[in-house]
């Protein structure tokens, strides 16, 4: 209303004539001027707004979880336990040849890099402190998390999605089964267990392919080669790995779930899981940061 | 209770990270599953006396023995001969091994020797770098060389001086003889030097009247 109002302004008030028509073009330019500030504002505010909706939307969805836990104490072990072996099986069992190969691959660049490079510096004895530094610390917990996220976290998503679509978890709750007890716990369950066991797995395959490597190069005995490992890797670093694996272990499968109950139709399906694996990769490379700064800074 | 497969997959895939998790606890709490025995390295360039069954001693004392000798190829051709080692005994890390005979026809002993300074202890897989191998006999051969040859330096020496020695008498003599008719000569000829400076001072005299005569009537002086 108002941008109406100042246009048809200057056209009761002034004359005919240049001076007028000029006028009018300096209005009109400083009107779109204005516009594209208007909406060069509106993306960032609108996209805060969004993520702050969001949040709480997901900080609601965690709320009721949490109070579903009230109720756990009806849940019996028996009725999720299939769900956690089968969730374990496929997040962990079925995802070792993936993590094997990585580990052996992301060990042997390590120290490929690290054999030709650490002579320049006059530190090639530090070859197992690195492998510590940089697998044990960082990559493992992190890579481990990726790939889960891409094979299981997906999973997750697309599966709650097409069940929620299904009305399969309409049923669930129509016959007084708490969803949110039944779905997400043993997923968060499973998930604990797989990220923990294959993050250890993951350092260990990674370290044994260095060493492998680094025998190429400079002949360090196994015994002293485990030594240094043992001795650069120390009780803090368990702590914070062990962390890292509840940490991801649950907010991997909440993100995922939270984004498998999004879908209002079919078609919206491929699009929540495409966000619930970026978005919990995204969260996950910050909680990452945020754990090393913590621990390590 | 019959176990499916998919349970004991993911039973035994649970169980086997939490036992070397366990296993790494044990290990870093100080804990070992070795025996009384410890195997540790010792990084030497050639095995000119080192073989399997070669004594490991500290201070006399028998601490274990060579039980194999790997060679090593990168990053250049060097040697680890595996030594074990009673654990009781205390070795620290910046010990040194030294390769020497038990006598002069004794088999080799690698002696170790701890560092003045006490670290860390020696743990099982460290390596210790061996002291250039000591050949007794070699030494005693380059010592009586050495001998004979300061023996000789020391012959001619002496030759040299016994030889001089009249030479030198002889030099010092002519020498005090040349200084005592130098010393004569002077005491002789002090008046007549007297004589030619008194001589000179005359002609410098009339040399100087000549000069003036000159200056005065330089013709009458040349008709004169």
């Amino acid at each position: 209303m108002y941008i109406v109002r100042r246009r048809i302004r200057p056209v009761c008030r002034a004359g005919s004539g240049k001076t007028m028509k000029n006028r009018r073009a300096q209005k009109a330019t400083e009107k779109t001027a204005m516009l594209k500030i208007e909406s060069v504002l509106r993306t960032p505010v609108k996209k805060i707004i969004a993520f702050g909706e969001g949040m709480r939307n997901f900080y609601r969805f965690v709320e009721s979880i949490a109070v579903s836990f009230r109720s756990i104490k009806y849940l019996r072990f028996r009725s999720i336990y299939s769900i956690v072996v089968n969730q374990t099986r496929f997040t962990g069992v079925d995802a070792l040849p993936i993590i094997v190969s990585i580990a052996l691959l992301l060990g042997a660049t390590t120290i490929i890099q690290a054999t030709k490079n650490f002579p320049k510096f006059g530190i090639e004895g530090f070859i197992g402190n690195l492998l510590v530094i940089i697998i044990a610390r960082e990559l493992g917990p992190l890579a481990t998390a990726m790939i889960v996220v891409s094979r299981s976290g997906s999973a997750i998503a697309a599966e709650i999605a097409t069940q929620k679509q299904n009305r399969e978890i309409l049923s669930l709750e129509l016959m007084g089964i708490d969803t949110k007890l039944y779905i997400v716990f043993p997923r968060i369950l499973a998930s604990i267990l797989a990220i923990f066991s294959l993050i250890i797995i993951f350092d260990i395959t990674a370290f044994f392919g260095g060493y492998l490597i680094s025998l190429s190069t400079v002949y360090i005995p196994a015994g002293v080669f485990v030594q240094t490992m043992l001795d650069a890797f120390s009780f803090s670093d368990l702590a914070i790995t062990i962390l890292k694996s509840v940490l991801y272990g649950i907010l991997i499968p909440l993100i995922c779930c939270y984004y498998g109950f999004m879908p209002q139709s079919d078609f919206q399906i491929p699009i929540f899981v495409s966000r619930a694996v970026v978005r919990t990769l995204v969260i996950l490379f910050v909680i990452n940061a945020f754990i090393s700064a913590l621990f390590y800074f | 209770m019959k176990l499916e497969k998919n349970e004991l997959r993911v039973g035994v895939f649970i169980i086997m990270p939490v036992v070397i998790l366990l296993l790494f606890v044990v290990l870093k709490l100080g804990y070992s599953f070795a025996s009384s025995t410890i195997d540790v390295y010792l990084k030497i360039d050639s095995i000119t006396s080192i073989k399997e069954g070669t004594l490991v001693k500290i201070k006399g004392y028998t601490l274990g023995r060579v039980i194999d000798i790997k060679p090593v190829y990168k990053p250049a051709l060097h040697f680890l001969a595996v030594l074990r080692i009673r654990r009781d005994i205390d070795l620290y890390e910046d010990c040194s091994a030294v390769i020497q005979n038990q006598n002069i026809i004794g088999d080799p002993v690698i002696d170790i020797r701890n560092p003045e300074k006490k670290g860390e202890l020696l743990r099982a897989g460290s390596v210790i770098e061996g002291i250039e191998y000591v050949n007794l006999e070699a030494i005693l051969q380059d010592v009586h060389a050495l001998l004979a040859t300061l023996q000789g330096t020391v012959g001619v020496i002496r030759d040299i001086s016994l030889d001089s020695r009249s030479n030198l008498r002889t030099l010092l003599a002519n020498l005090s003889g040349s200084m005592a008719t130098v010393n004569d000569l002077l005491v002789n000829s002090q008046k007549d030097i007297l004589e030619i400076l008194t001589s000179f001072r005359q002609t410098a005299k009339t040399m100087n009247e000549i000069s003036e005569e000159l200056k005065k009537h330089p013709v009458k002086f040349l008709f004169k």
